[in-house]
């Protein structure tokens, strides 16, 4: 164990079952790496995961307090919570079916009323914890378990629905940039308000071997890479090309949810008060 | 035909049979079931609603939007039902009292947070108020079609449910706050199970003064911050809930879980865990054991109802004594656990059920000594008259059956 | 937790009231004031309220029972007065009446012939429009008419009304009045 997981982690739940190779454990480091440089202690951070890989593979290792949802729930779980709990930062760490399938109102509902959340969306491209299917952000045209003949659907792209929704924070990168994703978590912590971080990262087991036809890690990120820069790496152009980088900031830019709740209350029973009507039990 | 005028024996049990002896000051209103509901949840200590407006549901989401900020609570609107439980439940976690509310159609949507409500011991009240179904039905009608999806209200089986009925506009009042006890000390999610005929009708309701003197009868929300955050194999009651967000370290999941919440793949975990959430429950049934009982003791045939079709039951018993037959009335308040102990009398039974399906009739055959003399009185969307369950008290009282009668139906097979 | 007591099988100790009429009439607030009135003097009350669909007749109606004693069923099935502020109300629960049917004759042109006695005219609507300038009073000169005849308290129904309704306190008891005031059910009460 490193120095940031001896600090942040809790040893009898590391290393995970996560395959060999998988990028899941490294973004958890760069995630330790940012809360480290913002100063925040485990009790200042609650954990919060889905269901899949990503979320069981980083459920409970967390040294502080951490909930895994049911698949798709974190963000109305964290809503809850948040509520009770709102000097608490939130992390949010969900697979991209978590966040952009099932759990897509809740992502969208978040980010329209700024919780005060930031969702670290780790993105292997499809639901591998139950074998490697395609999800929404799968590359149209890609083979998995579930499109033999290439995804016939088109994809999508989670961070324009957040921005659409009204995140005030957006961006997106991968697990081949480590110092910018560094930068843009603690960024995105910063915000007291929605914040979405996108990160795709290879799944070499399932992602990699069906749609990319090899399970070599570095192969894999090797192909994200190329698709962050627009060229492979003997100069070809890719067949597509992901813009990383923060897309939309407007951190600390208008309430955060449960603070807009708070004033409420505030407004409300002052004017009780006011009223002398003190209403008691009634 | 004689008219018998004898003495009937009337008997509540039930927490609030005392708590209404207690309190004498306050206001007596005229107001709705939802109003009474929502009022006992703020009485209890409820901080959090998390809802989508649903008929015969959506007033109490209304009333809560109104009261919660007075009192230093928090109403939100969820995206849907799914989302409603969910955020119940992190804000009960957090710490705040928390209920939720619906009816049928957004009711099958929270299978997934009840169950990760009931696992990770989570209280939590969840209300539905029954309209006629399937499906979206007839929106301002009663039905009685979730006495069994309230108990089986998550997949995967290994859990028991608490699930109370009321019947009237006061007893939501008592009833919630009741549930809102029981969710705490058994650390789990109590359904109330109302419908629309109660959620809507006005009745008399007598309000406590100041729910600060209600101190006497709430249960507080207390926080367990030290492990065992889940007692495995124990069914002991009155342990404090868990808190996330106080450095505890706890951890809450989806999965089947060790003492600390971690995940894990291990059959004696899992049987340790059903342990603890079966027997917490089961083995503390007379905590939970609520029922209304009227002239039981000669009573040769018993009409069984709950909720809204409990109202006019009784009369009709009452009528059928008027009319020389031996009947008696029970009302089950506590649906879940199932009272099997209130069925060991080998008389007849007369289930009578807001559904044409038959669904509390099977639990009472189930429980009775001969379920040949258990006899199902269905009705669907509207009452039973006085006089269908009069008629109907006679028949099987004097021949063993039930008269032809348009608009019941009587088959349980 | 528990408490048994042994009591006499009950007398008919429960008034029925019937209410029925279009939405927007004022059917709910009526029976709502009546209600409140009734508790204010005691007595155990409920209120079911129901709303038919287009498809059923397109109705509201409140079914009220008042007693000294706790009301187990609230279904009105013998209706000691009925109020109908509409035709399709009134051709539907008629029948469900065994004393006084207090009815707007601008709403039910046709009474049935048979029960003449048990008719009272109540001319709510007309008399709304004409000295109140509008016909949403009408409702209340409807339940200023039924405390007359019902021999209820008239203070205390009045007091009921201030505290149900939140605006136009003065058209409203005025509308009470009127009712409570009415020749033709003067003389019937
Ligand atoms: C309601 C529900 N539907 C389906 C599943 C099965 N399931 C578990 S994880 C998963 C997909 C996970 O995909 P993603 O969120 O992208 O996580 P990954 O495994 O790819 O990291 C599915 C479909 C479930 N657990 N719950
Ligand atoms: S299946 Fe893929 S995402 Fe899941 S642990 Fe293995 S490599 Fe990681
Ligand atoms: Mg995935």
């Amino acid at each position: 164990m490193n120095k940031l997981a001896q600090k942040y982690l809790r040893p009898s739940q590391i290393p995970t079952k996560a395959c060999h190779g998988c990028g899941i454990g490294m973004i958890e480091n760069w995630l330790l790496q940012a809360i480290d440089e913002l100063g925040f202690k485990q009790e200042d951070v609650i954990f919060g995961t889905g269901i899949g890989c990503v979320g069981r593979q980083t459920f409970a290792t967390w040294g502080g307090d951490n909930f895994g949802a049911t698949h798709g729930r974190a963000l109305a779980v964290a809503t809850g919570l948040k509520i009770a709990q709102p000097d608490k930062k939130y992390l949010i760490v969900v697979g991209d079916g978590d966040a952009a399938a099932i759990g897509t109102s809740h992502l969208i509902h978040a980010a329209r009323r700024n919780l005060g959340v930031t969702v670290i969306c780790e993105d292997n491209m499809g639901y591998e914890s139950t074998g490697g299917q395609f999800s929404p952000t799968t590359p149209a045209g890609y083979v998995t378990n579930s499109s033999p003949y290439g995804m016939a659907e088109p994809s999508f792209d989670p961070c324009d629905v957040v921005k659409a929704a009204g995140a005030t924070f957006v961006a997106e990168t991968t697990a081949t940039q480590w110092h910018q994703t560094v930068k843009i978590v603690k960024k995105a912590l910063q915000n007291d308000g929605f914040s979405f971080v996108h990160v795709r990262f290879p799944c070499n087991e399932n992602f990699g071997a069906y749609a990319l036809g090899t399970r070599d890690t570095l192969k894999n990120l090797e192909w994200i890479w190329e698709h962050t820069q627009g060229r492979t790496v003997d100069g070809k152009e890719t067949d597509f090309t992901w813009e990383t980088g923060i897309k939309h900031d407007a951190s600390n830019s208008r309430p955060e949810f449960s603070k807009i709740l708070r004033d409420m209350n505030e407004r409300v029973r002052t004017k009780m008060t006011e009223k002398g009507s003190g209403d008691g039990g009634h | 035909m004689a008219i018998i005028q004898t003495g009937v024996s009337e008997k509540l049990v039930a927490p609030w049979a005392e708590w209404a002896e207690r309190y004498r000051e306050g206001r007596r209103l005229l107001e709705a079931g939802t109003y009474a509901l929502t009022e006992g949840a703020i009485a209890a200590g409820c901080r959090v609603f998390a809802g989508y407006p649903i008929t015969p549901a959506t007033d109490i989401a209304e009333y809560m939007s109104k009261r919660l900020p007075q009192v230093g609570g928090y109403y939100m609107q969820a995206e849907d039902e799914l989302a409603g439980m969910h955020m119940c439940a992190g804000a009960s976690l957090g710490g705040l009292k928390a209920m939720t509310a619906t009816s049928g159609p957004g009711y099958t949507l929270m299978h997934d947070a009840y169950g990760w409500a009931i696992t990770n011991e989570i209280p939590l009240v969840v209300v539905d108020a029954m309209r006629v179904g399937p499906i979206s039905g007839i929106t301002g009608a009663p039905g009685q079609g979730e006495f069994y999806v309230a108990r089986y209200c998550s997949h995967g089986g290994n859990i028991e449910t608490i699930v109370l009925s009321p019947n009237s506009v006061q007893e939501s009042f008592w009833l919630t706050i009741d549930a809102f006890n029981l969710a705490e000390r058994f650390r789990t999610v109590v359904t109330i199970l109302t419908d629309q005929v109660i959620s809507d009708m006005f009745e008399d309701l007598f309000l406590p003064r100041d729910y600060a003197e209600l101190g006497g009868i709430v249960v507080p929300r207390r926080h367990n911050l030290t492990m065992p955050f889940y007692p495995l194999n124990s069914d002991a009651i009155d342990v404090p809930p868990n808190i996330v967000g106080k450095g505890t370290g706890i951890c809450v999941s989806a999965y089947t879980h060790t003492e600390e919440g971690y995940d894990i793949e291990a059959m004696e975990a899992q049987w340790a865990q059903t342990y603890r959430l079966v027997n917490k429950i089961r083995h503390h049934r007379e905590e939970i054991l609520r029922y209304e009982a009227v002239g039981l003791e000669d009573a040769e045939v018993i009409a069984v109802a709950y909720g809204a079709a409990s109202r006019t039951v009784k009369t009709g018993v009452l009528e059928a004594r008027r009319r020389g037959v031996k009947a008696g009335f029970l009302r089950l308040i506590s649906l879940w656990p199932f009272a099997d102990e209130l069925f060991e009398r080998d008389a007849r039974y007369l289930v009578c059920e807001l559904n044409y399906d038959g669904q509390l009739v099977r639990e009472v055959m189930r429980a009775a000594p001969d379920k040949r003399k258990v006899h199902f009185m269905g009705k669907s969307g509207e009452l039973h008259t006085v006089a269908e369950v009069a008629t109907a008290l006679e028949g099987v009282a004097r021949r063993g059956s039930i008269p032809e009668l348009p608009y019941i139906w009587t088959e349980v097979r | 937790m528990a408490g048994t007591e042994t009591k006499e099988a009950p007398a008919k100790t429960r008034t029925e009231i019937l209410i029925s009429g279009f939405g927007g009439q004022g059917v709910i607030r009526m029976g709502q004031i009546l209600g409140l009135c009734a508790i204010n003097q005691g007595h155990r009350v409920t209120m079911l309220k129901s709303h038919g669909t287009e498809t059923r007749g397109g109705y509201v109606r409140a079914q009220l029972v008042i007693s000294p004693e706790y009301v187990d069923s609230p279904v009105v099935e013998n209706a000691d007065v009925f109020v109908a502020f509409s035709a399709p109300a009134y051709k539907r629960f008629h029948e469900l009446c065994r004393g006084k049917i207090l009815y707007d004759p601008e709403m039910v042109e046709e009474v049935r012939s048979d029960v003449p006695g048990r008719h009272v005219e109540v001319p709510a609507t007309a008399l709304a429009k004409e000295r109140l300038g509008n016909v949403l009073f009408a409702n209340m000169i409807m339940l200023g008419a039924l405390t007359r005849l019902a021999g209820m308290d008239f203070e205390a129904m009045k007091r009921a009304m201030l505290a149900v309704i939140p605006r136009f306190h003065e058209e409203n008891l005025k509308a009470l009045d009127l009712g409570y005031q009415l020749d033709a059910v003067a003389r019937r009460a």
